[in-house]
């Protein structure tokens, strides 16, 4: 079979059953069952997807999946992060947009002690949302902020999807998580900046609150208490893994421990908030488990067909520059984005466009820090952006998917921005885990 | 029949707390080995081991369970924006196609562990044991998740299920 019609039976057969709304893990098994059958032997081949199937998932790279999710549901089921977002809302005082402003910030900071961007959205979007409607802010300006930043939790670590691109792109993960946090810290910083600004030139986006301020230790009192205690849940992931204590994949572990006990300190976590946490994990990383179970043979049987050698002969014979082949492939990913979840994403793109990235020399932290940007923006854009949905969910009734979705469109311009700063100048990413693996 | 539903859905809920409970072993074990290791340089050899195998249990335990709940990640962009007869029978293909996908696997799994405990081939790396362990829960799983898909299809006969029903996604 030539590697044109292996090419059409695999990604053909994967799409259309995608399209039809099969489960995707279900989906990949089927084109794997076609696949096995008929390039890795029949019967034997489907003895070893069986064996695949074991292999893929019992895979010790992939525990900080459930482990940073926990992080994330257990602050936002204990009601602990709302408390910290109340804290920071109290520190920021007298700043056009100031409750965009206390989104961002908030967001920030719970960007780093969660693994989830929904668990983010949802969090910065039932707090924040009503009050900021409430006192007379745009929609779109209330909204675009939270999604926004919701989706910059991708790229400050810890994050659930960037251990699963290094895992499923053999690219170190300790270094992807640590080369995200400068481009998800600048991304927020331009957030700012452009709240500030559109808010100061029409103040009827944003009108100032009636807001109290409160002034000495009482403006700070809450931050002490209830953010700076959840710092050291950053720390210990963070410094753990950098002063050779645990492994990336341990500091999760630690990290999640330490989301405990700092929820035990304040008083907050039971036992029936600890399993509904646990329960949400589960689904969530259930869920990833069992696409990535379809997911290492796809990318086998792809291999033994000759489809991946084959575009990527193909591929290299359009003698290409590398810059060139970089922006198709970041044009596939924003296309992708619109229209499949992130996980799926990876499981198409990534067999073909890490031989070609290996091939070419590309820098892996450099190639995954941009493959992670574009995922972000698949979550921000329309029609099946998860955090425009995630928003709606949280969102009034009368406020509608098209100014959900409005919202989001100068944030993603602006992480554009930050997509084409990180394209043109690698060491902006690259720099700080090589300064943090000396 | 609904009585038989509800008797799976039980089942699948206790797999979903066994999910739950790998969760905090899996914790529990890793932050151990870590502490004792940076302590008393005596950690637990099998820790990371038995993360693993954990993480393949949630996976098989929650398979079920998810698709019980239509928490399983699908792409519904297509069935959402077709006509309600089109998605349905769309719907109808999805479902008969994962029953076909699990069932084979349900027969391939039985047969990959017969044959691991016939030949007495060993798992071994920090622990010891016979392979056949690992492979036995995957056809159970397949065989719970294959009867799902049966399930859904009939409630989508029945009318009980609507389809083109938004679904969980993931990030």
């Amino acid at each position: 079979m030539s590697y044109g019609a292996a090419l059409l039976l695999l990604l053909g057969g994967a799409s259309a059953m995608l399209a039809l709304s099969a489960p995707v893990g279900a989906a990949f098994l089927a084109i794997n069952i076609i696949g096995a059958l008929q390039f890795l032997g029949g019967d034997a081949g489907l003895s070893q997807l069986v064996r695949n199937m074991v292999a893929s998932v019992a895979n010790f790279t992939l525990t900080p999946i459930p482990l940073f999710l926990a992080m994330g549901e257990i602050l936002f089921h204990t009601g602990v992060a709302f408390r910290a977002i109340e804290a920071v809302e109290r520190l920021i005082q007298k700043v056009p947009g100031r409750l965009s402003v206390v989104a961002i910030v908030a967001g920030t900071v719970f960007s780093a002690i969660s693994g989830s961007t929904i668990a983010t959205t949802a969090l910065l979007g039932t707090l924040l949302l009503p009050e900021m409607l409430k006192r007379g802010y745009e929609p779109k300006m209330a909204m675009g902020p939270i999604i926004a930043i919701g989706g910059v939790d991708m790229l400050i670590p810890p994050s659930a999807l960037t251990v699963l691109l290094g895992s499923l792109a053999s690219i170190s993960v300790s270094d992807l998580l640590i080369a995200g946090t400068a481009p998800g810290l600048v991304m927020s910083v331009i957030f700012v900046a452009y709240i500030l600004i559109r808010a100061a030139l029409n103040p009827k986006l944003a009108p100032s609150d009636e807001f109290v301020p409160v002034h000495g230790w009482e403006r700070f009192r809450p931050f002490i208490i209830y953010v700076v205690p959840l710092v050291t849940i950053f720390i210990v992931v963070i410094g753990s893994m950098t002063a050779g204590w645990a492994t990336p994949t341990e500091s999760a572990a630690l990290g999640t421990a330490a989301t405990m006990l700092v929820c035990l300190a304040y008083r907050s976590l039971t036992w029936a908030q600890l399993i509904k946490s646990l329960r949400g994990t589960v689904a969530i990383s259930g869920a990833i488990f069992f696409i990535i179970i379809g997911a290492t043979t796809f990318a086998q049987i792809l291999t033994f067909s000759g489809a991946t050698s084959g575009v990527l002969e193909w591929v290299i014979g359009l003698n290409l520059s590398a810059s060139a082949l970089i922006i198709g492939m970041m044009v596939i990913l924003l296309i992708l984005g619109c229209f499949i979840d992130q996980v799926s994403m990876m499981l198409i793109t990534l067999p073909f466009f890490m031989p070609m990235v290996h091939k070419l020399g590309i820098d892996e932290i450099w190639f995954g820090v941009l493959f992670l940007i574009c995922m972000q923006f698949g979550l921000l854009t329309p029609p099946f952006g998860l955090l425009l949905f995630t928003m709606k969910g949280v969102a009034p009734p009368h406020i509608t998917f098209n100014q959900v979705a409005a919202s989001a469109m100068p944030y993603l311009g602006l992480g554009t921005l930050v997509l084409i700063l990180v394209y043109l100048w690698p060491p902006f990413v690259t720099w700080l885990p090589a300064a943090m693996g000396k | 029949m609904k009585a038989i539903q509800r008797a799976f859905q039980r089942l699948y809920d206790v797999f979903a707390l066994i999910g739950v409970a790998v969760v905090g072993l899996m914790l529990a074990v890793i932050c151990a080995d870590v502490v004792l290791r940076n302590l008393t340089n005596i950690g637990i050899e099998q820790s990371s081991e038995i993360a693993e195998y954990c993480l393949y249990v949630i996976a098989l335990m929650t398979a079920p369970w998810l698709l019980s709940q239509s928490q399983h990640i699908r792409i519904d962009a297509l069935v959402a924006a077709v006509p309600y007869p089109v998605a349905w029978v769309m719907e109808f293909i999805a479902d008969l196609i994962g029953l076909g996908v699990c069932s084979t696997l349900v027969w391939y799994g039985a047969k990959v562990t017969l044959a691991s405990q016939a030949g007495h081939s060993l798992v071994i790396k920090s622990m010891i044991f016979p392979e056949w362990w690992l492979f036995a829960p995957l056809p159970l799983a397949m065989f719970l998740t294959a009867v799902e898909f049966l399930f859904r299809a009939i409630r989508l006969i029945t009318g009980e299920r609507r389809a083109g029903a938004t679904t969980a996604n993931i990030a």
